[in-house]
This record gives C-alpha cells, sequence and structure tokens, in this order.
C-alpha cells in the first residue's frame, strides 16, 4: 500500500463509490421487493389477502396461508427473485397465499389481537378457503405472527387447520429466557399505557430502535460498514439494499394491541399459563391438535430458542416436531443459509401433509 | 459556566467567544494542574484533543517534504485522543466507567491496527479495518452497559419524558388547529372509522350472499336430485311393468285370434259360405245396397254371441 496521501490514481472511480455510498444514506435503501406475482383476493381496512399465481403443474391440494408479525413488513418473505421463500414455495407447487396486515393508521389505534385472532384471521382464512376451493388449509406463522396464528389454532381446533408451522415464534415469555428484551419490558422500566396515550399507534422507529439495540453496534455501524465494503469492492448491492429497506421499513404497532402484548405477554406471561383471554375466550394451546412444526434459531436474540420451543410442552399435536437452524431471526428466512436450511426443511414437512 | 461569565456584559460576539474560549481552557488546565480552582468543564476535554489535531494540521500544510506518514498521523490522533481521556480519569472525571472502557477499546485499536500492516491512506479502508478491530470489543462494552439497570433507569426516564413531552405537543396541535378551524388528525381518524364501519357491514353482507348462494345451490342441488330421484323410480317401476302389460296383451291378443279362428271356422261351415265371404271381405264401411242379408246377419249374431259366451 502507497503510503503517500495523494489521491488514489482512479479518482473517478473512487468518486461514484462515494457517491453511490452516500446517495444510500441520505436517501435510503432503494429496492424492488416483493415480486412475485400475485393477486389480491380480499380486502379488510389495512389488510390484504394475496394469492401468488401458481407456476408448477401439480399442486398441492392444500392452500398455505403466511401470517406475518404486525410490525414489520411482510416482503422480507419474498425479498427478491432467487431470495424468496415465496417463489421457492410457489415454484415446488404449493399454492400459497399471505395475509398482510397493511400499515395502521390512527383510526386503528384500538385494534388488539382480539380484533386479528378473531376477525381477520378467520375471514382471510374463509376467504382463501374459497378462492383456493379447498376444504382444508396450512397456516404457517413468523414472529409475531406465529403467536398469533398458535392462538388462531387454539381458540378455532373444530376449523378445518391441516397443518400449522410457526418460525421463530414467541410463546413462553420468562424473564430468564427473553435476554435484554426482558429487562427492557419489565414493569419496573416500561409503561405501555403511557406510551399509547402519547402515541396512539407506536412509531415503527420506536420499535425499531428497541430491536436495534439488542445488537446496537452491529446494527448501527456495522451494516454500514459493510455497506462501504461491498461498495469499494464492487460487489453485489442487491441483497444489502433489500434487507436495509426491509429493516428501515417498520410499521406503526397499533395501541390496543402494543398494550397487550407488552402487559399480558411480555410482563405478565399470560399466555403460558393460559391466562390470555381474547373477548373472554381462554387461549388454551394444548387445544392445538393439527401437525406442528416449530422453526427457530439459535442466534436468534429476538425470539430465543427456549421461547419457541416452549409450544412442544403446550400443544395437544401428536405429530409435533422441534427444528433448529444455525441463524439469526432475519437470516434464518432469506439468504444462502435459508436455502439450504429453511427451505427444503419446509418443503419436505409440508410436502407429505399437503395431498 | 464559570461565574465570572455572568458578570460581564460584552457587546461584540467574538468577545463573548473569545473569553468563554478562554475561560474554559484555563478551567480545564487548572484541574489538570491540580489547582485550587476544580472546574469540570466537559467542553474543554475537546480542547487538548483540538490543539492536537491543530499541530497535525500544521505539519500537514508545511508542504511534501513535511507530510506526515499516515501510520504516524493514526499515532499521534491515537495519542492525543487517549491522552485526554487519560487524564481525566487520573482525575476522577469517570462516574459511569465509560470513560475506562473506552480507553481499553483504543488501546486495544492502537495495538491491532498496526499489527496487520501498513494503515491505509484511503478512510474507508481504513474505516472497514478499524471496526473489524474494535467491533468486538465495543460490543462487549455496549452490551453491558445496556444490560445494567443504571441504563434502564435512564432510559427508562428519557421514555417516560419523551412520551409526556408527545402527548402534550399532540394535545397542544389539536387544540390549536381545532381552534383554527382546521381539520385535524383525529378528525381525519373518526372519518376513517366511520369508512371502516361500514365496510364491516359490507362484508358481513357478502358473507351473508356467499352462505345464501352455498345454501341455495345446495338446496337446489338436493330438491332437483330427490325429485329426479321419484321421477326415475317412477319410471324404473312403470318400465319394469312393461313385460307383464306386454305379456298380457300376447294373451289377449292369443285369445281374439283364436276367437277370430274360431269365427271363421263357424263362418265357413256348409250353409255358411255366404257369409264366410262376407267376411273375409275387407271390412269397409258398408252401405245398405251392400249390408248382408238378414239372415246371414242373424246367423253371425248368434255365432257372435255364441263366442262372446264362450269367452
Amino acid at each position: 500500500m502507497n503510503n503517500n496521501l495523494s489521491l488514489a490514481p482512479d479518482f473517478e472511480s473512487a468518486f461514484k463509490k462515494y457517491r453511490t455510498g452516500m446517495q444510500i444514506i441520505l436517501e435510503g435503501a432503494q429496492a424492488e421487493t416483493g415480486q412475485t406475482p400475485k393477486e389480491v383476493v380480499w380486502t379488510k381496512n389495512k389488510a390484504r389477502l394475496y394469492h401468488y399465481e401458481p407456476v408448477a403443474k401439480d399442486a398441492y391440494r392444500v392452500p398455505l396461508l403466511l401470517v406475518y408479525a404486525l410490525i414489520n413488513r411482510p416482503y422480507v418473505l419474498d425479498l427478491m427473485p432467487g431470495n424468496s421463500l415465496v417463489e421457492f414455495l410457489v415454484g415446488r407447487g404449493f399454492d400459497v397465499y399471505m395475509l398482510d396486515w397493511g400499515t395502521p393508521g390512527d383510526e386503528d389505534k384500538h385494534l388488539a389481537f382480539d380484533n386479528y385472532v378473531l376477525d381477520y384471521m378467520p375471514q382471510a382464512i374463509r376467504k382463501m378457503l374459497r378462492h383456493a376451493h379447498a376444504e382444508e388449509y396450512t397456516l404457517m406463522g413468523y414472529c409475531m405472527g406465529g403467536t398469533m396464528t398458535a392462538m388462531y389454532a387454539a381458540l378455532f381446533p373444530e376449523r378445518p387447520l391441516r397443518n400449522l408451522m410457526l418460525l421463530t415464534a414467541p410463546i413462553d415469555f420468562t424473564p430468564d429466557v427473553m435476554g435484554l428484551f426482558g429487562l427492557w419490558t419489565s414493569e419496573k422500566y416500561l409503561n405501555p399505557d403511557r406510551i399509547v396515550e402519547a402515541f396512539g399507534n407506536v412509531p415503527g422507529d420506536l420499535i425499531d430502535t428497541g430491536n436495534r439495540l439488542v445488537k446496537p453496534v452491529t446494527n448501527y455501524v456495522g451494516s454500514y460498514v459493510t455497506m462501504w465494503d461491498r461498495i469499494m469492492q464492487g460487489k453485489s448491492m442487491d441483497t444489502w439494499l433489500a434487507m436495509n429497506k426491509w429493516v428501515n421499513d417498520g410499521v406503526p404497532f397499533p395501541g390496543a394491541a402494543f398494550r397487550q402484548w407488552i402487559r399480558e405477554f411480555y410482563q405478565q406471561n399470560k399466555l403460558v399459563k393460559g391466562e390470555i383471554k381474547l373477548r373472554g375466550r381462554r387461549v388454551d394451546l394444548s387445544h392445538i391438535t393439527s401437525p406442528l412444526l416449530s422453526i427457530a434459531g439459535k442466534k436468534d436474540h429476538i425470539c430465543t430458542l427456549p421461547q419457541a420451543e416452549a409450544i412442544m410442552h403446550l400443544a395437544g399435536s401428536k405429530d409435533k416436531e422441534f427444528y433448529v437452524l444455525d441463524a439469526g431471526h432475519v437470516g434464518l428466512l432469506t439468504g444462502a443459509d435459508a436455502r439450504k436450511g429453511l427451505w427444503p426443511k419446509v418443503e419436505s414437512w409440508l410436502a407429505g401433509r399437503s395431498k | 459556566m464559570p461565574e465570572d461569565n455572568k458578570k460581564q456584559e460584552p457587546a461584540d460576539p467574538m468577545e463573548v467567544w473569545e473569553h468563554w474560549y478562554e475561560t474554559t481552557y484555563d478551567a480545564w488546565k487548572n484541574s489538570i494542574d491540580g489547582s485550587k480552582e476544580s472546574f469540570v468543564d466537559p467542553y474543554g476535554l475537546y480542547h487538548s484533543w483540538l490543539k492536537g489535531i491543530g499541530e497535525a494540521q500544521e505539519q500537514f500544510k508545511a508542504g511534501a517534504a513535511g507530510l506526515m506518514d499516515p501510520q504516524e498521523a493514526w499515532k499521534h490522533w491515537f495519542e492525543v485522543t487517549t491522552d485526554v481521556w487519560k487524564k481525566a480519569t487520573e482525575q476522577g472525571a469517570d462516574p459511569v466507567g465509560l470513560t475506562t472502557q473506552w480507553l481499553e477499546m483504543m488501546e486495544e485499536a492502537r495495538a491491532k491496527l498496526p499489527a496487520g500492516g501498513v494503515v491505509p491512506a484511503d478512510p474507508f479502508t481504513f474505516l472497514k479495518q478499524w471496526y473489524d478491530a474494535t467491533s468486538e470489543t465495543w460490543s462487549k462494552v455496549v452490551g453491558d452497559m445496556i444490560g445494567t439497570e443504571k441504563f434502564m433507569d435512564m432510559a427508562s426516564q428519557f421514555l417516560e419524558s419523551y412520551a409526556s413531552f408527545t402527548r402534550t405537543f399532540n394535545r397542544a396541535s389539536e387544540a390549536y388547529f381545532s381552534r383554527l378551524q382546521l381539520p385535524t388528525r383525529s378528525d381525519i381518524a373518526r372519518v376513517a372509522e366511520l369508512i371502516i364501519n361500514l365496510e364491516e357491514k359490507v362484508d358481513r353482507l357478502d358473507n351473508e350472499f356467499e352462505d345464501f348462494e352455498d345454501r341455495y345451490m345446495q338446496m337446489t342441488t338436493g330438491e332437483a336430485t330427490s325429485g329426479l330421484s321419484g321421477r326415475l323410480e317412477r319410471v324404473e317401476s312403470n318400465v319394469a311393468a312393461f313385460p307383464a302389460a306386454v305379456e298380457s296383451l300376447e294373451k289377449r291378443l292369443e285369445r281374439v285370434e283364436s276367437k277370430l279362428d274360431k269365427l271363421l271356422e263357424a263362418l265357413e261351415k256348409p250353409g255358411s259360405e255366404e257369409p264366410a265371404k262376407a267376411v273375409r271381405r275387407a271390412p269397409a264401411t258398408h252401405s245398405r245396397a251392400q249390408q248382408p242379408k238378414a239372415p246371414v246377419r242373424k246367423q253371425r249374431a248368434a255365432q257372435q254371441a255364441r263366442v262372446e259366451v264362450e269367452s
């Protein structure tokens, strides 16, 4: 390396790279995401039920509904061509639907899990079955969406739920197993009522800050160091841009749901105790009897292994499996490791149970 | 701020700035030199660092011959930055313990960076190397800090204050815009709620129509099927009766034929040739002139009566 402080010979190339990086920092990551062809089958308020166009000739009979968390955009499941769980499943012949909760407005601050589990989900499933001309279905929930699908499955065991899949779904909120979230969400330090009174819907930035503070150096500095490194070395930026766009695309958390999530789940851990009540109906996870696959990541700091594994001891299913991947909360879904780990596992487990 | 500044009322802003600068510099210098005055001016901490950078800058401006080797430049920067903090910790100005940890990280970085070879002049490459060298320690330091109750106390208080401020600001904004007769967020939210409720009703109607359609289709299919089934049964029973009917007709036909045969035999007997011929003729409508004669009619009638009696 030349120790001279004079500028690099290829000044123009260096300037272009510098400009690219600064553009990303100033304007934010721009990327085309969610590109697998789909159509809107049904809408309710801000929620949309998408149906992905089938491409395989021989399709599985049982449709699959993806349910994501309330606080993130679901297009992480369909990040970009070649890096999309949805594209993979559609290509393998599964009839895939996705429930996108949308972006809540001020008028939605009263929406709680009661509304989402007892109103939105049953309606979406009804429309899906009608559209697919099917009598049974598979539910796949991710993160908070997994918690919601578990509650739905427990409340409606008589419905024709064929299979249940939970991806990094937190069930047990015992402080000891939650890591930093156990401290941050304790009653001593976090009063959800004050936040809801002030904001109505909790801003996505606030939620995002809380998630990023689990690994602040990596999230606030490391990601941009990686960005500059990739730019300077001329590597492809597509995946980085798509992921960065998603990470910064947080959705406001409806106030009533946020209050419920913090108080009844994180602070009082009512779900594992069977004390959660949705519109007076007690959620008893032992009523889940459908085949169950719960997947978790070893390096996941948002939903730890014990949090996800708790469902195995509570569900009443005879056919149930807990599968662990060496990945983080989001790395489990996308990227090269996901193509080798999660995707084939989902396909193999579902294939035999979707005919 | 030192009390000296409060007593003076300079007119020239530049004088104010210079006075502030000199005061803070003196305060910091006195603190480091162990003077009786014990000011702790946080801004003064950066003065020595800036001074060191200024010296480096002067050397840079001196020309090519005076250009500092990048490694020397970073080394000088390290020394300037760490010396100031070291002195601060020695004086006890480290209540949270962050300064000590920061120094540890800087020392570790200083050891790791030159160990990799020549320090690059390219800032981005240096940034990457810096991050690789320090991120582990830095993560540990920050992780230990954010996992403490002391940090949570501060964060919780900050969140409470921020929430209180936001609530007050929102209420004030709502009141202000309401007075100006301008629509506020809550007004728009109320309208949106009405639309959502309307959509809910439409959804319920849609569901009812679907249920009705399903029920109707089920009923229509059932009725039609049961109706068809009944008709089919009737047809089957009718068809099943066909062989018996045909057989019965056959038998009757045979009887009729046998009667006719007997009739013909009777007519063909001697003395009854004319009536027999008349019977053999085609039974067209007869005119009065062609009607058989009375004796033959009587004989035929008698024979017919006999046939009827026999049958």
